[in-house]
This record gives C-alpha cells, sequence and structure tokens, in this order.
C-alpha cells in the first residue's frame, strides 16, 4: 500500500510508513472528510500522495499526439475525485489505470518514432542508389 | 519481469537519469533541426491515418520554435503546447525530484472537475482546428502565421 502522507510504497500489512513513520494502520491519523475537500492529508506536503500521472497523461495526448492519451488523463481525474472523497483503495485502482494508459500511448509513441527513423534511414539508403 | 525491475533499490533514480537523459538529447536534437523540415521526425499518427490534426499536431514544432526563441511561431504551431509546456515542466521536475529524494514540488491538488474540463478542453482544441471556418483554421498549425 502507498503511504497516504508521503506516497512511499510500503508492504501491505506494514504498522508505519517506512519512509515518514506514519501510522498506516486502518482508522489512524486524520479521517478523510467526506465532501468539499481539495487538499487530502499529504498532497500539500508531498504533491503525491497516489500519483495520478496527469502529467505524463497530458504529455502523452499532446506530444505523442496519440489518442490513448485521453483515457490517461480521465484516470487521473478519477484519482482525485476518489481522494476527494476518501476513497483511496478506488483511486489506488483509477492510478493504476492512469499508469497504465500513460505506458501504452508511450509504446505506440515510440513505435512510431522508431518506425519514422526507420523509414526515414531506409529511404535515405535507397535514395542514394543509382535507379 | 519489468515490475520486479523497477522495485529494485534505486531503480527509479535510473529511470529519471534516463528520462533526464532523452529529455537533454531531445531537446539538443529539436533545436538542431527544424521538424518541419527535416524529415526524419515521426509524423503524428492520427494525422498520417486521418488527415486530421489532432490536439498535438505542430507541437514538435513550436518546441523547435520555442527552443529558437521565437514565441510568435511558436504560438502559431500549436498555441495548447505553449500554454501547458510550463506547467508539464514543473510537473515533470516535481516527479523526478519524488523519486530522487522522496520529496516532490509543491502541488495543488487539482479537483477532478478541472482535470475533466482540460481534457474537455484539449478534446475541443483538436475537433476545432478541423474545422473548415476560417476562424478556426487558425488553430492549425502554422495557422495564425498564414497569409
Amino acid at each position: 500500500m502507498f503511504c497516504t502522507q508521503c506516497g512511499a510504497n510500503n508492504a501491505d500489512n506494514a504498522a508505519v510508513c517506512v519512509q515518514c513513520g506514519r501510522n498506516l494502520q486502518p482508522g489512524a491519523g486524520m479521517p478523510l472528510p467526506a465532501t468539499g475537500v481539495v487538499m487530502p492529508p499529504g498532497t500539500a506536503a508531498s504533491g503525491i500522495a497516489i500519483q495520478n500521472y496527469l502529467v505524463f497523461a497530458i504529455l502523452a495526448t499532446v506530444l505523442c499526439c496519440l489518442p490513448a492519451g485521453i483515457p490517461a488523463i480521465v484516470y487521473a481525474a478519477q484519482v482525485n475525485g476518489k481522494l476527494a472523497q476518501g476513497d483511496i483503495a478506488g483511486a489506488q485502482k483509477a492510478s493504476d489505470n492512469a499508469k497504465m494508459w500513460c505506458w501504452i500511448s508511450f509504446g505506440l509513441g515510440l513505435a512510431v518514432t522508431v518506425g519514422s527513423v526507420l523509414l526515414f534511414m531506409a529511404g535515405a539508403i535507397t535514395g542514394l542508389r543509382p535507379h | 519481469m519489468i515490475k520486479r525491475f523497477l522495485m529494485v533499490e534505486g531503480a527509479n533514480r535510473w529511470l529519471v537519469g534516463a528520462g533526464a537523459l532523452a529529455l537533454v538529447a531531445g531537446a539538443i536534437t529539436l533545436r538542431m533541426f527544424d521538424p518541419a523540415t527535416a524529415g526524419f521526425f515521426p509524423p503524428c499518427p492520427v494525422r498520417y491515418l486521418t488527415g486530421w490534426y489532432c490536439p498535438g499536431c505542430g507541437s514538435l514544432r513550436a518546441m523547435h520554435q520555442l527552443l529558437e526563441g521565437n514565441l510568435r511561431a511558436a504560438w502559431a504551431m500549436n498555441p495548447l503546447t505553449v500554454i501547458l509546456l510550463p506547467f508539464l515542466t514543473y510537473g515533470l521536475a516535481s516527479h523526478a525530484l519524488y523519486e530522487v529524494r522522496g520529496r516532490g514540488l509543491p502541488r495543488l491538488f487539482l479537483p477532478a472537475v478541472w482535470i475533466r474540463a482540460l481534457c474537455a478542453a484539449i478534446v475541443l482544441f483538436g475537433i476545432a482546428r478541423n474545422l473548415p471556418l476560417h476562424a478556426f483554421q487558425l488553430l492549425a498549425p502554422g495557422g495564425i502565421v498564414r497569409p
């Protein structure tokens, strides 16, 4: 599980966070208020509680030019929505999905880039041949 | 297997290092060659397959112009990229710092509605630049500088 204070990855049965020492047992610490909260505990201090991968999702959409980035952004929104509701497990699930779509987009983008460079090189080589 | 590799202590630092190297290499390549004329830059798959502009079309050319210091030309290629780039840079730096020292940069927690609005804005921008109206075509790559 991920620490709700600093985001560090801990063993699922850990009692306290290995990184910041926060009590990880259920019911410990501040309960997340149900509504109207935009700042779950820890996000202000660390910037990352459960990663939503929004930066990578936008990069994938705008720079890889790939529609696969859109689901990544939608899942990123879901992460923050569920975090605000206090649904840590749901947020983690959405976070995993966002990450997966970022990787899909990145992989497709990489494939297109490599293919394009190979095609260019092939073109340059065949272009040198006399007809 | 990749997951196991990534869970090795310190693997994330290598990832950050590799990412930073790739960024610098990319920036140098973009500074040296203009994607508009160089020929070996990857075409946008969406544009290649469908003939339509996607929200990111022109982003490489925009970044080339930014690296040359031409903000106006960059804006003409892809205004969305120019607007988003500072935020993306900050976010990337925060992620990198988080992996290296365990703490990112201070960040705003964006409510889900904001992210959905941003997503909608990106999609609408992508649609608008394909509409056959002059005002919208100004949003297509190179549109604003076109006579």
